[in-house]
């Protein structure tokens, strides 16, 4: 092995230049497909993290407006959820409903303190909006079950939120916030980059838009779905047991809304993939350029060569002996090369990665080892491919042409 | 130690040309014999069977007791490896390898360890003479000092011919003796089997005995 690497390292040795010259087409391919490998993985990372943020196993319903006259309604009828809607979903599709919660959105209010004020808008929301969105406390708790069912006067607000309202935001639990005229304990701050959302107790904030059973949207667990066919009878059921309570036929969509996130999630999964696939057929094609200059420089060092080659043939190198020299040295090319652009490409995605760590559509755009891993073998692959065809016409060499005069 | 019998080449090209007609020669162990003609005469394709370089038509050759003939080329290349020391008019060293290293390729080819190979090539080389310039490429070398390498790695595999082609053919005079020098010493001193193909008669006077090919015969002995 030392031999076959000494070897190989004398003939590369012998032609620097001409070597450079076309490693650097092998470095450019390497490099184009680990930053696009780079960036596409940011873009992913990206959306994983978004999705991450708001759960994706459910389904989120809002009411809508009938297009179809229907059990003696006209069409154009605003269809409002209540109440009654929360028990029946869960009722009715027990097997994929793990949990059945509602909102109830409030108005611009000013939210204030002695410090300073805002304006902001709450919702009234069950515990289990935190799991749903993802909320992350930054300190206190999250609205509780205890609250909601003494409809307690307690708020959780957003970190930025308590900036503003607080000298010190660490001071924020326990305190007093005024909403409108209504006085409001501070029961937790959560973290967060985006959501300004005040969170209150779904009954609270039902007091404060004046009782009845009005709901904004139902929010659906889903349990037991595996597959799209799952999340869309998921859909049809909840919809099927909507179109119940409020008599508007099942077919018409436009009746209530739902968003179907298990399914979009499905599919954004495939665009992924097809994303995932098409870096790597860009970025292949890209090296393949780079591999034809590979190959093309091994002809030309066989046919360099043949005077030696054929001097080899004739002191005792086996055929197969010279093939794997001239595969080797293709392979060594290759991958030589191959992982300088590996090094530019994770390099350039580190200075990458360090700019756009304040953007939000990338994120972390860095490859990992098992890409690594991966371009190896390509590498290795590649490099054979390029010097198979060099190799074997370097077999055809003669040991007569040791013989013959240059 | 070589017996041919019954040798026939044609080379079938468009005008098919028959090179080598009926080919009978016996050359025995420790003998120095050189092979003359005029060129075209057919004497480079008969080194070339004598070297299993090419293959024959018609007939049989005996190399040591083995019969060569339709050798696959991984055999072919170990016999030639093992039973054959070459050496060339042109040197054919390999010019980016060190004279060592040149003289160690064979082995490398036997699967012989680096170590070890380097050791018996330095050996060959001190024995020529050669040791201090074991690290110089053949570019450094003088003509004399490059056939010396080439002989050297002739030697190396301890083969049972040395098959030499015109190996004065590119020295002067004085390198030409010293060169045939060598090669009487190998004779006469290690009993090596050498067959010197040549055009040159001063060359061939140097030898125990003169073998003349003309239009692909061997002239009887004069």
């Amino acid at each position: 092995m030392i031999d076959l690497i000494s070897e190989i390292a004398q003939v590369l040795g012998n032609n620097k230049t001409r070597t450079a010259l076309t490693g650097i087409a092998v470095v450019w391919g390497i490099f184009m497909l680990i930053v696009l490998l780079g960036m596409s993985n940011g873009v992913l990372n990206s959306f994983n993290e978004h999705r991450n943020s708001q759960g994706s196993n459910m389904l989120k319903v809002w009411g809508g407006i009938t297009s179809i006259a229907w059990q003696g309604y006209k069409e154009g009828r605003r269809v409002s959820l209540d109440d009654k809607d929360i028990a029946r979903i869960a009722a009715d599709n027990p097997a994929q409903a793990a949990d059945v919660s509602a909102q109830v959105y409030g108005s611009a209010l000013t939210v204030s303190t002695p410090h300073d004020y805002t304006s902001a808008y709450y919702m009234g929301v069950y515990p289990s909006e935190q799991r749903q969105r993802s909320l992350n406390m930054k300190a206190g708790r999250f609205i509780n079950d205890l609250d909601l069912h003494e409809r307690r006067k307690v708020v959780v607000l957003s970190s930025k939120t308590a900036e503003t309202l607080f000298a010190d935001p660490g001071d924020a639990i326990g305190s007093v916030v005024k909403m409108g005229n209504i006085a409001f304990t501070v029961v937790g701050v959560y973290n967060t980059e985006w959501d300004q959302s005040i969170y209150v107790p779904f009954t609270t904030a039902r007091v404060l838009a004046g009782g009845g059973d009005r709901i904004d949207s139902i929010v659906i667990e889903l349990k037991n779905v595996n597959s799209e066919a799952d999340g869309t009878e998921a859909e049809t059921r909840t919809r099927k047991s909507l179109a119940a309570n409020h008599a508007f036929r099942t077919d018409d969509e436009s009746a209530v809304s739902i968003w179907n996130r298990f399914n979009q999630q499905l599919e954004m999964n495939r665009g992924m993939n097809i994303l995932n696939i098409a870096v790597w057929v860009i970025g292949l094609f890209t090296l393949l350029s780079g591999i034809i200059g590979v190959s093309n420089i091994m002809f030309v060092s066989v046919r360099e060569r043949t005077h030696e080659i054929g001097i080899r043939r004739a002191i005792g190198a086996r055929p197969r002996s010279i093939l794997s020299q001239i595969l080797f040295e293709s392979v060594a090319i290759t991958t030589l090369f191959g992982y300088i652009g590996i090094f530019l490409g994770s390099a350039v995605n580190e200075l990458i990665a360090r700019l756009t760590e304040q953007t939000e559509f990338i994120s972390n755009p860095r490859t990992d080892l098992n890409i690594a891993l991966s371009v190896t073998v390509v590498l290795i692959i590649a490099g054979m491919l390029a010097g198979l065809f060099p190799a074997l016409k370097a077999l055809k060499v003669k040991p007569v042409e040791a013989l013959r005069e240059e | 130690m070589i017996t041919l019998k019954g040798i026939n080449k044609t080379y079938f090209g468009a005008v098919p040309l028959h090179v080598l007609r009926d080919i009978n020669l016996h050359i025995d162990r420790g003998e120095l014999v050189s092979i003359m003609g005029a060129s075209g005469s057919g004497k480079s394709t008969l080194l070339n069977i004598l070297g299993i370089l090419d293959n024959y038509d018609t007939g049989e050759y005996l190399l040591d007791g083995v019969l060569i003939r339709n050798l696959s080329e991984n055999r072919a290349a170990e016999l030639r490896n093992r039973m054959i020391g070459f050496v060339f008019q042109s040197f054919n060293l390999i010019s980016y390898k060190d004279a060592l290293d040149n003289v160690a390729l064979p082995l490398f080819y036997q699967g012989v360890s680096r170590k070890k190979r380097r050791l018996m090539a330095m050996e060959q080389l001190d024995r020529l003479g050669l040791a201090d310039r074991a690290r110089h490429l053949p570019g450094e070398l003088s003509g004399g000092q490059k056939q010396r390498v080439a002989l050297a790695r002739a030697l190396i595999t301890n083969p049972s011919i040395i098959l030499a082609d015109e190996p004065t053919g590119a020295l002067d005079s004085k390198t030409s003796c010293e060169v045939m020098q060598i090669f009487r010493e190998l004779n006469a001193d290690r009993g090596m089997t050498i067959v010197i193909v040549t055009h040159d008669p001063g060359v061939g006077e140097q030898t125990n005995r003169v073998i003349r090919i003309v239009d692909g015969r061997i002239a009887p002995d004069q």
